[in-house]
């Protein structure tokens, strides 16, 4: 027989959880970071790691998440947690740098918004070629 | 010892006050407030926070670009007391900071003035709406319709709709001049 999980609510309290900087994801300064290409290149092909969900070898790099396998990942560029990260990302992140300039320390400069997108499109094999160039 | 900037709300932080994260790859972050703080941790995006420096100089509320920003500079190599270029610095921030707060304040006035201008056009479209409240449709009819019958009925309609319109012009611009007569009373009081 099968029982009711315990504590099937947990309330509030772990919408803290996810606050806490113990558990922190990546940021999106982080992330910008990320898509330089040659850093790019080595999340994109990671040695096996088993710890790692799908042994590290399906990587998102744009929300930073690791998936099972190449159909669930293929799955998760279509959805709209991944589209919303990459309008997320076309705006330059915000920096220190910003806040200092913006506390008077230099004159404030706006972000200025580039082409973002998926891996491994034609699209995105593009945005690298005019990102190598510049 | 320095005066700190706050990551989210560009404010002063002063020793002993605030708190600061270091992320896994280094980059402290410091925070006046637990406000910023609890806003950093649920990565709320400054730019978009209508509280904070940056969302006010990327909309364009306050001075963002002006050669006067540039004297500020962090330094990272210690100078050596000189009492002579203590006190010149000293000085010099003085006339910085004075000159900053005027291009600040000289800033938001001209961008307060557009609004006064917007807010004019809006009143006198208003008053165009509204015109029967100061005006009935039917004020001066009589007088009108004697004029007609004098000029005599063949002309044409268009004509006889001219001079309403003038009318209604001439009212606008006595209430406008009793308006600005009302500014010029206030501003005297």
């Amino acid at each position: 027989m099968t029982y009711k999980r315990r504590k099937y609510h947990n309330g509030d309290t772990h919408l803290k959880k996810g606050w806490r900087t113990k558990r922190r994801t990546k940021d999106l300064d982080e992330i910008d970071a990320d898509l330089k290409p040659e850093v790019a290149e080595k999340l994109l092909n990671q040695e096996i790691d088993l710890d790692k969900p799908g042994e590290a070898q399906h990587y998102c790099l744009h929300c930073a998440r690791y998936f099972i396998n190449d159909q669930a990942l293929q799955e998760h560029f279509r959805t709209k947690v991944h589209k919303r990260r990459l309008k997320a990302l076309e705006l330059e992140p915000y920096s220190i740098e910003d806040s200092e300039k913006a506390a008077g320390l230099g004159n404030f400069q706006l972000p200025k918004k580039r082409k973002i997108a998926t891996q491994g499109t034609e699209a995105d094999d593009e945005s690298i070629a005019s990102a190598d160039t510049q | 010892m320095r005066i700190e900037v706050c990551y989210f709300c560009s404010s002063r932080i002063f020793p002993g006050h605030g708190i600061q994260f270091v992320r896994n790859d280094c980059k402290i972050f410091k925070f006046c407030r637990s406000k910023c703080h609890a806003a950093f941790k649920k990565k709320k995006n400054p730019r978009k926070v209508k509280w904070t420096k940056v969302y006010r100089k990327t909309v364009g509320k306050e001075l963002a670009v002006d050669p006067a920003f540039e004297f500020e500079k962090k330094r990272h190599c210690p100078v050596k007391y000189n009492r002579e270029v203590w006190q010149k610095s000293v000085e010099a921030m003085k006339a910085v900071e004075a000159i900053k707060q005027k291009r600040q304040a000289h800033f938001i006035k001209q961008r307060q003035s557009k609004a006064i201008e917007i807010e004019k056009q809006k009143d006198v479209k208003e008053v165009h709406r509204n015109i029967q409240l100061i005006r009935a449709d039917a004020a001066g009819m009589k007088e009108r319709m004697k004029h007609e019958t004098a000029e005599g009925a063949h002309e044409s309609e268009t004509e006889m709709e001219a001079p309403e319109i003038d009318l209604e012009d001439d009212i606008i611009e006595e209430a406008l001049a009793s308006d600005t007569e009302m500014d010029a009373v206030e501003a005297e009081a």
